[in-house]
């Protein structure tokens, strides 16, 4: 519990580069999969998990006011479900996939959230106090506590889903998405070749 | 010359280093109303308290720029230093309407313009590049855990070093290049002020988008089908073998959906999806044994 307290405020912490903070790219899920992965003694499951999660959603891009589905708590939920919730790496890796998706919603909300605060700031500006910092360490905390809280949740309802279901034969599903797991490199390869070939063509029309 | 009141002469560029560092929290309270703004205010306070003198000059700038502003993070350094150019030549001076008017039309013209060209940059080409820099690092080293997975104990762990070689390599590459051009835009932005296609030559832009495209597709292509080659060579077993088929049928259906998936506008998520539908129908059909092959190859 404590390792996976720690686990989720590291993820916390970078997931504020991610959009926030510097964005120097160490909220990238291919590192903070193979750290988190380290620190919970599965450096490679966490490897693993952290580049097929990049490939994945390197499909989505930030462009303008979109938020795209969040590839470190995904990362970070599936390796944590593999660690500390038990469950096989397949099935940790799509429950954290279904995690980035949920952690949209949750961004949004943050996002619109802050919305109000420039009325505010105005109104401060006018009577004479110049402090926009105190509202961008608000939103960095919040950020920080909410990604927190939700990636520690999210795992720890994936691990006591796991506990219960112990006892009832999974062996088919588990099967399933193993044979699912183990074709998501080539999904994420031909995404990739898919999506240069696509600028390529692009740049060929416009020249 | 000291400008009227208590604020400082023109900077000289003095004033970019403070902002460049509060650049990095550009969006950190980023909002659906006015997006970056009040990241953009907080970045560029340093230089407005510089050339503006408290109370209301300072006031009515910082007021002036709590108005919608959205660009590309990493490009925000050439409207940055093209608007604390402007901010300098009015220091001391009332700011009438229509300069008010035409500091913001630059800012929002320039934001605009360096914004679709940092998401071709980074986020189109860069940032999948530094995915494949990453792949091409473990695959250097001898890892390919990622693709197949093999049986334990049948190859050996691969070294840490490794591991965070392959994201960290990408890492100081994509860091190096945007905090470059963050500092190289801020310089280039003030140098220019002024103008509402400051900066927009700073580089050749569309030479350098197209070449990163031309590496991307170079590397993904090699990418995948030197992982084609490696799944047929490792599934062959010099004779005609009925296993073959079934190693190789998965992978050959999960690039056809991830085709048909592309084409029609779907995203990878609908693909992933399907993937899981066919795998849940092969195992209800054919059971949970036999499809291990692919973490004995």
């Amino acid at each position: 519990m404590l390792s996976a307290l720690w686990t989720s405020f590291c993820a916390a912490l970078l997931e504020l580069d991610n959009v926030q903070a510097g964005q120097f790219l160490l909220a990238r899920p291919a590192f903070v999969g193979t750290l988190l992965g380290w620190m919970n003694g599965c450096p490679v499951e966490g490897a693993r998990i952290g580049l097929l999660t990049e490939l994945v959603f390197l499909d989505f891009m930030s462009v303008g006011g979109v938020v795209p589905p969040n590839g470190l708590v995904s990362a970070a939920v599936s390796v944590l479900a593999f660690s500390w919730g038990g469950l096989p790496e397949s099935a940790a890796f799509f429950s954290g996939m279904l995690a980035g998706l949920i952690y949209c919603g949750v961004e949004y909300r943050l996002r619109a959230f802050r919305s109000s605060w420039t009325a505010a700031v105005e109104a401060e500006v006018r009577a004479g106090v110049i402090r926009p910092g105190r509202r961008l360490a608000a939103a960095l905390l919040a950020e920080g506590a909410v990604s927190w809280a939700f990636i520690f949740l999210f795992s720890g309802w994936l691990a006591s889903a796991a506990a219960l279901s112990a006892r009832l034969n999974m062996g088919p599903l588990f099967g399933a998405l193993d044979l699912a797991y183990s074709l998501m490199p080539w999904l994420g390869l031909s995404g990739l070749y898919f999506r240069f070939r696509g600028q390529i063509h692009k740049n060929k029309a416009g020249a | 010359m000291t400008k009227a009141g208590s604020c400082q002469p023109p900077s000289g560029g003095k004033a970019l280093a403070p902002v460049f560092f509060r650049s990095f929290l550009l969006q950190a309270a980023w909002n659906y109303e006015r997006f970056q703004n009040l990241g953009f205010v907080f970045s560029m306070l340093p230089a407005l308290r510089r050339a503006h003198a408290p109370g209301a000059p300072l006031n009515s700038a910082v007021l002036r720029h709590l108005a919608q502003f959205n660009t590309q993070p990493y490009m925000a350094g050439f409207v940055m230093g093209n608007i604390i150019r402007m901010e300098e030549s009015v220091s001391g001076l009332p700011v009438d309407e229509a300069m008010e008017k035409k500091m913001l039309s630059v800012k929002t013209a320039l934001a605009s313009g360096f914004a679709a060209i940092g998401d071709r940059l980074f986020w189109g080409r860069l940032k999948p590049l530094m995915t494949q820099l990453c792949v091409l690092v473990w695959a250097c080293g001898g890892f390919y855990g990622w693709l197949f997975r093999p049986s334990a104990g049948t190859v050996p762990a691969p070294s840490m070093a490794l591991l965070f070689g392959g994201p960290l390599a990408g890492m100081a590459v994509y860091a190096s290049f945007s905090v470059y051009l963050r500092w190289t835009g801020l310089k280039r932005g003030y140098a220019c002020g002024g103008s509402s296609s400051c900066g927009l030559d700073a580089f050749d832009w569309p030479r350098l988008i197209r070449r990163l495209s031309a590496a991307g597709f170079a590397l993904a292509a090699a990418a995948a089908l030197s992982a084609f080659a490696f799944l047929l060579f490792s599934s062959w077993s010099g004779a005609p073998d009925p296993g073959f088929a079934r190693k190789v049928a998965p992978v050959l259906a999960a690039l056809a959906i991830q085709r048909a998936a592309r084409k029609s506008g779907r995203s990878i998520f609908f693909a992933t999806g399907m993937v899981i539908a066919v795998s849940l129908a092969l195992v209800a059909l054919f059971g949970p044994e036999g499809w291990a092959w692919n973490r004995n190859l």
